[in-house]
């Protein structure tokens, strides 16, 4: 071990040491802070759980005090003397009941997030906002249950939560040798472990498949789904982790304040909790311990303090309204002005990652290359090997299927028909190029064929096999990557996790894998980031890969969407008017890109574009659209002189251009 | 500065974001003319407009449109200076109808009167607009968003007009036809300057263009000149 490895993990040792040593010290200088500390760090773990939601997966929920309030009820019901919970009288361990609560707590996650989850944006807010007053009403009437059917009363009485009055004692955790008592130093250090074992896991989850997939749902849905990412599954996942940790938090809560009361699981705990995400960062997870950290200490031990400071004050000067003043009373006031300040000085919070542009000159370098040299060119013996091993041309048999097989497919919006009765077929290995007027359907084809719609009429099938009524997310899995018309990347994500999310679907690692990591899951994991790296540096992005993919340069931006395309290992390309806004060179290099694609993985393409000189150069067939119909279909010579495609699309000055250039 | 001169960027330093996007830009537009912006991505087309029309702010430097110094005064007022912006991406608003689309454009001006009369002026310009005026702006196809957007900047009878990529996403038929428009509404009156990717297609309307690259204007001359240049042929109308 090298001293400068020392020195980095210099701070971490320190950090232990400090948080070892406090309770200690705090005891020693009897500032009695330890019971405020230990409170401050069970809403900590509440916002880490939230920010599993909102920060990693961009769901905002308005209720998540919910499952807190889940969480601490499991420990009531399960280990306290005064409800009638025909559970209670087993003697449950609080070390079995804290892993119950938080498999309730997921479990309710998951049945609270399985309706709201085609809901977006505002209403999945509301629905979140409606299902956090719920649950403290159910629980404030759950204390008397009689259930009277004609005199026949199978339950009478039934106490199941304590009503208003809450639940009061509560069972202990034991443990030899250390009493769960009024000390507070065992409960901070139980807290602690708890803390530092969920942080453990939620960094493992973050770096992993699945934290990739909630990151790519957060930047942009439809293009995750379209990348093989389930979008229901991983926001399940989010929800119902999420929802876990607060089930650690709330049983722990409930067995240390020994009693659990309606009222301690309101709205305003929602969005406190919500608060500290925004105030540290969300989705940074030191962000987020630091968010809460301040919140709370401020509301538990600052506050208090200067009440009593400026009381002092107010009496020494013989200022009655100070003497008297009570600032605890004021505290949605602080927060709030101190959440709009932090909002204008930093937006993206405390530790929120501030993406940066690159360095001016860099920059300007790089376009003045771009715009003298030509554009990467793309390489044969640059193509990454394994891509290569996974579309393996020429084991196709002779007579299979066309690559895709479009019939009769028809869609319609309202009265308008956007694509009707369409027929498209791209043999193994052929670019076919979709061409027509804009607003002629080709972009709502495209849809169909990826599901992001579904077809009104008609079949449409991959290698022979019909993909109608499947999900954006397994039409990836079968073997269609798209790329898109306004380039749609995970923009505040990397450049190389970008790539990484097109390897979703052919990865296997589950939620435990992530967390565990055992040696199947490193190596998948290794694996796939080497094939990301070939991958980029195929399309001449090696360089950048540590880039946040905002930051790149328009034309590259335009190839990182296909590095992402291609890492789903596809039979069939999809592209949306690749090279709109790219320049000549740009294009130039696109097209070749595209033709070796074709030649060497033999991918099927199918392409929309307005560039003539590209589509015309590089598609074996062309298929032209309008109005949602067939206009015309067959080699480009045949295309550039049918007189309905001259008419509705090319125009006369096409014929003119092509005989002045 | 001759007399004719209608808008003037002297010196112009501005950010975008982070980014030194201008670094000294100068360009003058006659009354009356089309002038032409053309680069590649990144060089600072879109942003010298946005400079004009004031959403972004000079650093250093002087915009002045019709003797006067407009760096400092605030958008909406500048719109009604006389300037108007057919923003890149069209930007129409979806959910109101193309008349409601059109008479918004008309949104600042006091001559109320005088609208009805535009509307058939513009409608006149654009008459694929006529037949689709109840319908809702989103559900145009984009040829007709782009007119859409045009026609509403030309509602507020502006002197000048800042086109942004007018061509971008459009069929080869509709970029004719779309070129085709701009030199009417020119040969109207209104003075226009035109950024535009397609190279080719604005050079040809244009009279004269400016090359514009990493911010800074690298060439400029008459639209005819700058179509045989060496330079502009081999970067920007990819001939080899």
């Amino acid at each position: 071990m090298s001293d400068a490895g020392a020195a980095r993990r210099l701070p971490a040792v320190l950090l232990v040491a400090a948080l070892l040593a406090y309770p200690f010290v705090d005891r020693w200088l009897q500032a009695q802070t330890v019971h405020a500390v230990t409170d401050a760090m069970i809403y900590v773990l509440l916002a880490l759980g939230l920010n599993i939601v909102v920060g990693y997966a961009g769901m905002l929920d308005l209720g998540y005090a919910a499952f807190f309030a889940i969480g601490a009820y499991t420990m009531g019901l399960l280990n306290s003397p005064v409800l009638g919970s025909p559970l209670y009288g087993h003697t449950w361990s609080f070390w079995v009941i804290i892993w119950i609560a938080a498999a309730v707590s997921a479990l309710l996650g998951v049945v609270i997030g399985a309706p709201t989850l085609r809901v977006r944006g505002d209403y999945l807010a509301i629905i979140t906002l409606a299902f956090g007053e719920i649950i403290p009403v159910a629980i404030r009437n759950l204390g008397d249950i009689t259930i009277d059917i004609g005199g026949w009363k199978p339950i009478e009485r039934l106490n199941l939560t304590g009503g208003e009055n809450g639940v009061n004692p509560v069972g202990r955790p034991h443990l030899p040798f250390v009493h769960f008592e009024t000390d507070f130093i065992p409960w901070y250090f139980l807290i602690l472990v708890i803390g530092a074992l969920s942080l453990w896991a939620m960094n493992r989850m973050r770096d992993s498949r699945l934290g990739r997939a909630w990151m790519a749902i957060r930047e942009d849905e439809t293009a995750a789904d379209c990348t093989g990412v389930n979008p229901i599954k991983t926001k399940l996942l989010a929800f119902g982790l999420g929802a876990s940790f607060s089930g650690f938090a709330g049983s722990f809560y409930a067995a240390k304040l020994q009693a659990i009361t309606p009222g301690a699981f309101e709205f305003n705990v929602s969005i406190m909790l919500l608060c500290m995400i925004v105030l540290g960062g969300m989705g940074s997870l030191k962000g987020v311990i630091l968010g809460g950290m301040l919140i709370t200490l401020f509301d538990r031990i600052l506050l208090a303090q200067l009440t009593f400071l400026v009381r002092a004050l107010g009496r020494s000067l013989g200022v009655p309204m100070l003497a008297a003043v009570d600032l605890t009373l004021w505290r949605w006031f602080f927060f709030g002005l101190g959440l709009v300040v932090i909002m204008l000085i930093r937006p993206e919070g405390l530790m929120g990652r501030r993406v940066r542009p690159p360095a001016a000159d860099v920059d300007e370098r790089e376009e003045t290359r771009a715009l003298i040299a030509a554009p990467p060119r793309p390489r044969a013996d640059a193509l990454p090997a394994w891509l290569r091993a996974a579309s393996a041309p020429g084991a196709r048999p002779v007579g299979a299927p066309p690559a895709l097989e479009v019939r009769g497919l028809t869609r319609r919006f309202g009265g308008l028909v956007a694509v009707s009765d369409a027929d498209l077929v791209i043999p193994a290995g052929g670019i076919v190029g979709l061409i027509g007027p804009n607003g002629a359907g080709k972009t709502t084809f495209f849809n169909l064929v990826t599901g992001l719609l579904r077809p009104d009429r008609g079949e449409i099938r991959l290698d022979g096999a019909s993909l109608v009524g499947l999900r954006p997310h397994a039409i990836v899995a079968r073997g269609i990557a798209r790329t898109f018309q306004s380039i749609r990347l995970f923009q505040n994500m990397s450049v190389l996790d970008n790539v990484l999310v097109g390897e979703h679907c052919r990865l296997h690692a589950s939620v435990a894998g992530a967390v565990f990591r055992p040696p199947a899951v490193m190596a998948e994991e290794a694996r796939a980031r080497a094939r990301s790296r070939d991958l980029l540096a195929f399309v001449g992005l090696g360089d950048k890969a540590a880039e946040t993919a905002k930051n790149l340069a328009y034309g590259d931006q335009r190839r990182l969407e296909i590095a992402r395309a291609l890492a789903t290992e596809p039979r069939l390309l999809l592209l949306d008017e690749p090279t709109a806004g790219m320049n000549p060179r740009e294009t130039d290099a696109l097209t070749e890109l595209i033709g070796l694609l074709r030649h060497e993985l033999g991918l099927a393409v199918l392409l929309i574009e307005h560039h003539m000189e590209v589509v015309m150069g590089i598609s074996d067939r062309i298929t032209v659209l309008d109005y949602g119909t067939r206009i015309a279909e067959g080699t480009p010579a045949e295309i550039r002189r049918d007189p309905k495609v001259i008419e509705a699309y090319l125009g006369k000055g096409y014929e003119q251009e092509l005989v002045a250039t | 500065m001759s007399a004719a001169t209608l808008l003037a960027l002297q010196d112009v330093h501005a950010y975008y974001g982070n980014i030194r996007a201008l670094k000294g830009v100068s360009l003058t537009v006659g009354r009356g003319e089309i002038v032409t912006l053309i680069g590649g991505n990144g060089a600072g087309k879109t942003t010298t407009l946005r400079t004009v029309i004031g959403l972004v702010r000079a650093l250093r430097g002087t915009v002045t449109f019709a003797d006067q110094r407009i760096d400092r005064v605030p958008t909406h007022r500048i719109a009604r200076l006389g300037i108007a912006q057919s923003p890149e991406g069209r930007r129409i608003f979806a959910p109101m109808t193309v008349r409601e689309n059109l008479e918004l454009g008309a949104f600042s001006r006091a001559d109320r009167e005088a609208i009805p009369q535009d509307l058939e002026r513009v409608l006149g310009l654009f008459p694929r607009l006529r037949d689709r005026l109840a319908q809702k702006g989103g559900t145009l196809s984009g040829g007709e968003q782009q007119m859409l957007a045009m026609g509403r900047a030309l509602m507020a009878k502006p002197d000048m007009l800042l086109l942004d990529e007018p061509s971008m996403g459009l069929s080869p038929i509709l970029v004719e036809t779309i070129f085709d428009i701009i030199r009417n509404i020119n040969q109207l009156g209104t003075t226009i300057l035109l950024v535009e990717q397609n190279a080719r297609m604005a050079l040809r309307v244009a009279h004269r263009g400016y090359v514009i690259q990493t911010g800074r204007i690298v060439l400029e001359d008459a639209a005819s000149a700058l179509l045989r240049s060496d330079v502009v042929r081999k970067a920007y109308l990819g001939e080899k």
